[in-house]
């Protein structure tokens, strides 16, 4: 094969496959330099660089919902008759209906996400520009991570989601608190970071290859050929340490600690991106490589059976972060007095019940694939309801902030006379954040639950599963407590002295905002069927 | 005659040393030995001056390994680039508090059993593996600047039979990310008074005001603090901002 050869297959495989799969990150990109350029020109300066990041991410989102429409298997189109697996540019990415269905979630954040600071006003005319170029950029980053498909983009995704995040925890410049959310943001996940890269290498270093199939080929083969030598103590402590890098991400105990201090310290707005965002792309990563280094698409029997001992290892390593994230994040969000430290245990729980069910879908992927790929549907329903429980929680106490001037709960006393809509909302948010029915957070918490069960009922690391659904239930009981006191605070405390009239009346731009973002979580409480159907098909990615 | 016999015992015992395994132990010493001196100084140029040396030794050891390609990036962008920066940052900005660094006892004793501890299970897992993954074509040369430029552009002249990624996504994509960062640091090392206040300003529960420092705001003008700390980038700015 000459090189002229090789150019020209190069040339047409990126052209002809890899870019039009890649086209809603490219508008990200493309609107981050738009962003900057607009600053530039006296012409447009005026415009407000807002409308510029909604526009790249309306054509990202269109992008994104062509795509996974596109897709055959679909809830929109006849089933497939090939697997959906594209590998883009040379196998570093992989487009999927996972990929489809996560990056349509990120660009749906977007939609609501820039709207919302718009209203909220944190970014102010000054800083706007820059605001909405880290934003973007992380979002981009967060792309990759959900469709990443070799390590050196595992960790350069990684890298590009979070270091925009540092800047943005330091967005209120001035404020001790704001900067020093990101200093600690940033030397936290700095070391993560270096410590992920050391269980990359490790993996990379035993496997003989960076991709992830492949690494999955030869693991299967290595761990067949029973212990030789050290190799099993290298993937063990390799695959820890890759996990403590996304454990950083997940903000899962005992990685933690950063999270609410960066919440409490940085802005309400930045606290909605990192938890719903963030988390997002850092659970999709989580699924992606540990339903792929342990049950690889296309996987024959003997290497399936192989690897028996990779899921062993990646289901309880999983389950232990997520029964340890469920249970410290709900017991330490009851003492907290601070509505943004509160929310950031409760990011830190629902963390928690993510990773149950990515516990779920790592067992089952040997024994049951059809199981495993509902489990992973339960997970990328649960970031569907997720998106908007959260995002409408931050959303109504960045704007209540705006009018009470105070993020204590204690300043919510007596809402329920002065703006009886907010507490509605807020109640609403609440309980499903609880995941009582019939709310959507009820749904995503009983399908995840229901793919535990199922994996108890198949009989698949059973003492773990068992384990797994009592922490779940009782978390939710806990989770009652804390939740509900705030609810107790806004209903029956007396109002404090200086407050103002209505601090956020839902007849208004604010107030309709916070009610389009609750009104779906009523809705995908009770019609359900369709994100769900969307979230299976997201799920059949595994085979 | 004396120098001639000399000459001829010393020949053969230059011949048998493993200049390779020699040079490896030079440049492997150095850079662990530098590496301890920039943990153990206090003097914060001193630290950044250890770095320079340790990473540079590093460079040596990418040579030895027939990396050139590497070598040569890690000297030209760590020691050439990013260090220098470091250095010119510490000597424009160090200040008394931050000239030299003292850790705690127990900071220096927490520290050490951490590391040590990490560094056993790390020595233990990485000399018992007995045969480390190699790609699958066997012994590979390593490439040299010819095919390493190749594999950035997305082709891979090395592995012609495919099965080997190309570059050209992350060497695209990381432009981005870095033009997105630097519109970050940018944004947090820029010392502009508001001209708005933001909601959060008028907090109740707004910070404490910070204590008194040395550079307090010069009215409708920079800070000095800030416009020092622009040259460090975010994290001590971020501190300094106006």
């Amino acid at each position: 094969m000459n090189l002229g050869s090789l150019l020209t297959s190069s040339l047409s495989d990126t052209l002809q496959v890899s870019l039009p799969l890649f086209r809603p990150e490219l508008c990200l990109a493309a609107t981050v330099v738009l962003l900057l350029v607009c600053r530039m020109l006296p012409v447009v300066r005026w415009l407000d660089s807002a409308w510029i990041a909604l526009g790249g991410a309306v054509f990202a989102a269109a992008y994104a919902w062509a795509d996974l429409r596109g897709l055959p298997g679909s809830p929109w189109l006849p089933a497939a008759t090939a697997l959906n697996r594209h590998e883009l540019f040379t196998g570093l990415l992989v487009f999927d209906p996972f990929t489809a269905y996560i990056r349509l979630l990120l660009a749906g954040f977007l939609l609501l996400y820039i709207p919302f600071t718009k209203i909220s006003g944190i970014p102010g005319r000054e800083e706007e520009t820059d605001f909405h170029v880290l934003l973007l950029g992380a979002v981009l980053g967060m792309c990759l991570m959900a469709s990443a498909n070799h390590m050196l983009t595992v960790f350069m995704a990684v890298e590009m989601a979070s270091v925009p995040s540092y800047a943005l925890a330091g967005f209120l410049k001035g404020r001790k608190a704001s900067s020093e959310a990101a200093l600690k943001y940033a030397v936290y996940g700095a070391g993560a970071a270096g410590i992920m890269l050391y269980g990359i290498s490790l993996l990379v270093g035993v496997l003989g290859s960076f991709h992830l199939p492949t690494m999955a080929a030869r693991l299967s083969t290595v761990l067949a050929a029973g212990s030789t030598g050290g190799v099993t103590t290298a993937l063990v402590l390799g695959g820890l340490m890759l996990a403590v890098g996304l454990a950083f991400k997940l903000s899962a105990v005992p990685f933690h600690f950063w999270c609410p201090d960066v919440f409490e310290g940085a802005a309400a707005e930045v606290g909605a991106f990192l938890s719903v965002a963030s988390k997002a792309a850092a659970v999709a990563l989580a699924v992606r490589l540990g339903c792929t280094l342990t049950a690889p698409p296309l996987a024959d029997p003997a290497q399936l059976a192989g690897l028996a001992d990779a899921r062993f290892y990646g289901a309880h390593l999983v389950g232990l972060l997520a029964a340890l994230s469920c249970t410290l994040g709900n017991l330490a969000a009851y003492g907290q007095t601070n509505i943004k430290r509160m929310l950031a245990y409760s990011t830190i729980a629902h963390a928690g019940y993510l990773m149950m069910g990515v516990a779920a879908a790592i067992a089952l992927g040997g024994t049951d694939r059809a199981a495993s790929r509902d489990a992973v549907a339960a997970v990328a329903f649960y970031l569907g309801a997720y998106l908007f429980m959260n995002l409408a929680a931050f959303a109504i106490v960045a704007l209540l902030r705006n009018t009470l001037r105070s993020e204590e709960i204690a300043a919510y006393g007596g809402l329920i006379q002065s703006s009886p809509g907010v507490v509605v909302a807020m109640g609403l948010v609440l309980v499903s954040l609880i995941g009582l029915p019939p709310l959507a957070g009820f749904t995503a918490k009983f399908l995840v639950f229901a793919s535990v069960a199922q994996a108890i009922a198949l009989g698949v690391e059973k003492p773990l599963m068992i384990v797994l659904l009592a922490v779940g239930g009782l978390n939710t009981v806990f989770s009652l407590v804390y939740y509900l006191r705030v609810l107790g605070v806004m209903i029956f405390n007396p109002p404090p002295a200086d407050r103002v009239n209505e601090p956020l009346p839902l007849v208004s731009l604010p107030g309709a905002f916070v009610t389009g973002l609750v009104a779906p979580v009523v809705v995908l409480g009770v019609f359900f069927a369709g994100l769900y159907a969307c979230a299976q098909f997201a799920g059949g990615f595994a085979s | 005659m004396t120098g001639h016999s000399l000459l001829g015992a010393a020949l053969p015992m230059v011949a048998a040393i493993n200049w390779h395994s020699l040079f490896f132990l030079l440049f492997a010493s150095l850079a662990c030995g530098f590496a301890l001196a920039v943990v153990f100084t206090t003097n914060v140029v001193r630290m950044a001056l250890h770095l320079v040396l340790s990473l540079a030794a590093t460079a040596g050891l990418f040579f030895l390994a027939n990396a050139e390609f590497i070598g040569a990036m890690q000297l030209m962008i760590y020691v050439g680039g990013t260090l220098v920066l470091l250095v010119f940052g510490v000597m424009l900005t160090a200040q008394q508090p931050f000239v030299s660094i003292r850790t705690s006892a127990r900071d220096q004793v927490l520290a050490g059993v951490a590391g040590a501890a990490t560094l056993a299970v790390l020595l233990v897992a990485v000399l018992s593996v007995g045969r480390w993954g190699l790609p699958a074509s066997g012994e590979v040369d390593a490439p040299t600047a010819t095919p390493l430029g190749m594999a950035l552009l997305g082709v891979r002249v090395d592995a012609a039979g495919g099965g080997h990624s190309g570059f050209l996504l992350p060497f695209e994509i990381v432009s981005v990310h870095l033009l997105v960062v630097l519109v970050g640091a940018a944004y947090l090392a820029r010392a502009k008074r508001r001209r708005t206040p933001r909601p959060v300003d008028v907090l109740a529960s707004a910070d404490p005001p910070l204590a008194p420092r040395p550079a307090v705001a010069v009215p409708g003008g920079v800070t000095r603090g800030a416009s020092r700390s622009a040259l460090v980038g975010s994290g001590d700015a971020a501190g300094g901002g106006a």
